[in-house]
């Protein structure tokens, strides 16, 4: 592979580094040469993330190049809008549908747009494909494995570049025992999870 | 394995995803390491943490210590007494660090001394994007810029056998995009730690009262020359791929530069740089004299350029040297490989392949939709409790200098309890300077860990010179905006072990402060009145607000299987005021409609809002107990 590049992004505090170091392992284990990007320290604290995974021979920094993005996987809609300018018009954008509350919104200072203007807004530039994963991931066990709903969404369109049971393997190596068989359920339910394409 | 065992254990050319920094650690391991000390600070922590949890797999000794001029002198020393050391801290960490950095180039080293700066272009978690390049420059002191984390690794080993060689302390300067990357990385052997310290004296070399470092002076400028020789020849500076035009990078620049000329179908030579202190200078003169143009790509500072143009001018070399003078590249942020693409591009007179300008339109437009969503203190944070008590019980009318911690994050709405802000202990200092000129309440803030670091001076300086600062220590118990490291008020050491715990209290009471006060934050009316009574006092008074890290005490209680009981709202009862918002704005406070809310996922049954609520609607949730 040349190159494959996949946007995760999310909230602190959400488990998108936890995911997105799920996928560059399972990527690393298959052989591909990888790159993970990821962000630390005060960045952290509740704030908006995103984390970067790149694999193919092509690939050398962990920053993904304005456009050049296969995949945007966004556990939250709006974390979504603010990093939609990496995917590329052949892209899928996957997005959760559950609304984390900025505080300022809270405040009034700002308002959280709706349903309606973000998925228009990310259909600019690629197809979108929404669903409920915050319900998915409290039946599996809590709002947490809403990370690895969200990949088993992407292994059930048939749009990542590794293996299922490689990403299994990964959960397995990086999670501690107690959370791998609610994280395994939780990438079934997103893998089989009835999704809503929205193309513009 | 886990992160400790690879660390320790990995089996040489076994390969692993590791963080750069991780990478570092083992490097250090590999090559032999005996004694590392350091103070976190991002995106330089997780090499001290991987250390930290390594230790008792490992045989080095390892310390946190209270600051990173404590830390320099401490592996300075040990490097003296022939035990291969590394200390590490973020870029402004060398400043403080600086005194001692300077003169231990002047001494040097018997034993291999790295010395790791992590600098961090963004400024995504630090005060400032100082290029601490200028660093090497300044102290004569060789230095390695690694590209990523493999690079990290290798060159870990490469600066303590430079370090040996030169007897010299080596500067090992990283950049949070190398620091922060993962990637996969081949492990090398581990090299037995000598455990052969041993202090040889020579006091005309190490104690450097001004008729030695007159003497040291000279020499350090000799072993300058013999690092560049070493520069020249060295296999970290090489030149990939053939062409007319040249590219001139180093660090994580390179990376950008790679996949920059894959994307314009450029064809160039690029130099890159990897013994970027002493330049190899010849090989930069036959470089730029063999090239059509020169290209230099670098993040920050113009330090490759200006040397380019110095070894130009030298031999009278006229090939044009484009960059940040030209403005084709920023010295300001991080660098991309879109920026990257753009400069070259610009450089060039060539077309941008991609259509950015398109994807910019549609973005700002999108993009604006977006509420900002800045980092914020974690619900249960005891700082949230804390500095709205202070803004209550001042009534917002006094000046509220702050300091480097999670706390800063109080200048967010709706706290905005954050005035003024320079460096780590820096709001004692500057409470003195404001009460010796303004009448109204100074209330400074300061964390535990930094109180340690450098606030103590600054308190000896408010009760030496009488000026009435009322100072708010702000005691989580851990050094929490970097990864809750211990520190002297915890007790624990970087072995491992339960030492002597420090007392704020104790400290400014033995300073001669008068007025010393324990807080719990999360008792809200109790500390209000406390901090009234400080404000009130007439001389420097010291208020401890101590309640553990919400994160930290989230996890013991879930370790030790506690209930954590969140609280929840009264539909019927609340008014829909909102003063829990409002004035508190914790994290898992939500609204539905008229009413506020709290999600009990985020909970962490602190009370405080339970406190504030002028309705009594908040109640602990019964029947909904979480594990």
């Amino acid at each position: 592979m040349k190159e494959f590049n996949i946007m995760f992004t999310g909230v602190g505090g959400t488990g998108v580094l936890t995911a997105a170091r799920i996928l560059a392992s399972a990527a690393l284990t298959e052989g591909q040469n990888v790159r993970m990007g990821e962000i630390h320290g005060m960045a952290q604290r509740g704030g908006a993330v995103n984390c970067t995974i790149r694999i193919g021979e092509n690939v050398h920094g962990p920053i993904i190049p304005t456009g050049k993005a296969d995949l945007l996987l966004s556990v939250e809609p709006v974390e979504a809008l603010r990093n939609v300018n990496r995917i590329m018009p052949s892209g899928t954008i996957i997005v959760g549908e559950y609304q984390i509350t900025p505080t300022g919104v809270l405040l009034g200072r700002y308002e959280y747009p709706t349903d309606e203007v973000i998925l228009q807004d990310l259909a600019k530039f690629a197809k979108v494909i929404t669903f409920d994963a915050a319900t998915l991931a409290q039946e599996s066990g809590g709002i947490l494995t809403m990370n690895t709903v969200l990949i088993g969404a992407v292994i059930g369109l048939n749009l990542l570049p590794i293996k299922e049971e490689t990403v299994i393997s990964a959960i397995k190596e990086i999670l501690p025992n107690r959370y791998h068989a609610m994280n395994i359920d939780a990438l079934k339910k997103g893998k089989n999870a009835q999704k809503k394409t929205i193309t513009s | 394995m886990n992160m400790a065992e690879i660390l320790t254990k990995g089996a040489a050319g076994k390969r692993f995803l590791l963080l750069g920094n991780e990478a570092i650690a083992r490097g250090a391991i590999e090559a032999g390491l005996e004694l590392a000390a350091t103070y976190p600070g991002t995106p330089s922590s997780e090499i001290g943490d991987s250390l930290f949890r390594a230790v008792k797999h490992g045989n080095y000794f390892f310390e946190y210590c209270t600051n990173e001029k404590v830390a320099m002198e401490v592996a300075g020393a040990a490097a003296v007494a022939n035990a291969r050391s590394l200390v590490i801290m973020k870029h402004v960490g060398l400043n403080v660090a600086s005194d001692a950095f300077m003169t231990l180039n002047y001494i040097g080293v018997r034993a291999g001394l790295v010395i790791v700066s992590a600098d961090d272009p963004g400024c995504w978690s630090s005060q400032n994007e100082q290029d601490n390049r200028l660093y090497a420059m300044l102290g004569d002191t060789t230095m390695l810029e690694p590209a990523d984390p493999q690079e990290a690794k290798d060159m870990t080993i490469a600066a303590f056998e430079l370090s040996e060689k030169l007897e010299q302390p080596v500067l090992l300067r990283v950049t949070t995009r190398v620091s922060h990357t993962r990637s996969g990385v081949e492990l090398g052997s581990i090299r037995p730690p000598r455990n052969n310290p041993n202090f040889e004296r020579d006091p005309f070399r190490f104690v450097t009262v001004p008729t030695v470092a007159r003497k040291r002076h000279p020499i350090l400028v000799e072993k300058v020359k013999k690092a560049t020789e070493i520069s020249e020849k060295s296999e970290w500076n090489r030149i990939i791929g053939k062409g007319n035009i040249g590219i001139l990078t180093s660090g994580v620049s390179f990376n950008y530069v790679m996949e920059a000329i894959d994307s314009l179908q450029l064809k160039a030579a690029i130099f890159k740089v990897g013994m970027t202190y002493p330049l190899p200078k010849k090989q930069i003169q036959k470089f730029l004299a063999s090239k059509d143009k020169v290209i230099v790509i670098e993040e920050l500072k113009p330090y490759l350029e200006n040397h380019a143009r110095a070894f130009a001018q030298e031999k009278g070399i006229m090939t044009p040297i484009l960059g940040k003078s030209q403005g084709y590249f920023s010295e300001i942020g991080e660098f991309t490989p879109r920026t990257v693409i753009e400069g070259i591009s610009k450089a060039l007179g060539k077309e941008i392949p991609t259509s950015y300008a398109e994807i910019d339109n549609k973005f700002s437009e999108s993009v604006s939709e977006a509420p900002p969503r800045p980092p914020i203190l974690c619900a249960g944070c005891p700082h949230r409790a804390t500095f709205y008590e202070v803004a209550t019980a001042t009534g917002r009318k006094g000046v509220y200098p702050t300091d480097i911690g999670c706390y800063t994050l109080a200048i967010q709405p709706p706290l905005e309890m954050a005035d003024l802000l320079l460096c780590m202990g820096s709001s004692i200092g500057t409470s003195c300077g404001l009460t010796a000129v303004l009448d109204k309440p100074i209330v400074g803030a300061i964390g535990d860990s930094t109180f340690f670091h450098s606030g103590i001076p600054g308190l000896v300086n408010a009760v030496y010179n009488q000026h009435p600062v009322k100072i708010i220590v702000v005691d989580n118990q851990t050094t929490a905006m970097t990864g809750h490291q211990p520190h002297p008020g915890t007790g624990m050491t970087g072995m491992g072990v339960q030492g002597a715990q420090i007392s704020i209290e104790a400290v400014a009471k033995g300073v001669g402060v008068e007025y010393v006060k324990v807080i719990n934050p999360l008792k809200v009316k109790e500390s209000i009145r406390a901090i009234r009574e400080a404000v009130a006092y007439d001389g420097p008074a010291v208020i401890v607000s101590r309640s553990p890290c919400a994160l930290v005490e989230g996890a013991r209680k879930r370790r030790a299987n506690e209930p954590i009981i969140p609280y929840e709202v009264d539909p019927q009862t609340c008014q829909g005021c909102r003063v829990c918002t409002d004035k508190l704005g914790c994290a898992a406070a939500i609204w539905t409609g008229e009413h506020a809310a709290i999600d009990a996922d985020l909970c962490t049954g602190c009370g405080v809002c339970f406190q504030i609520c002028p309705f009594k609607a908040i109640r602990e949730v019964v029947t909904n107990e979480r594990v």
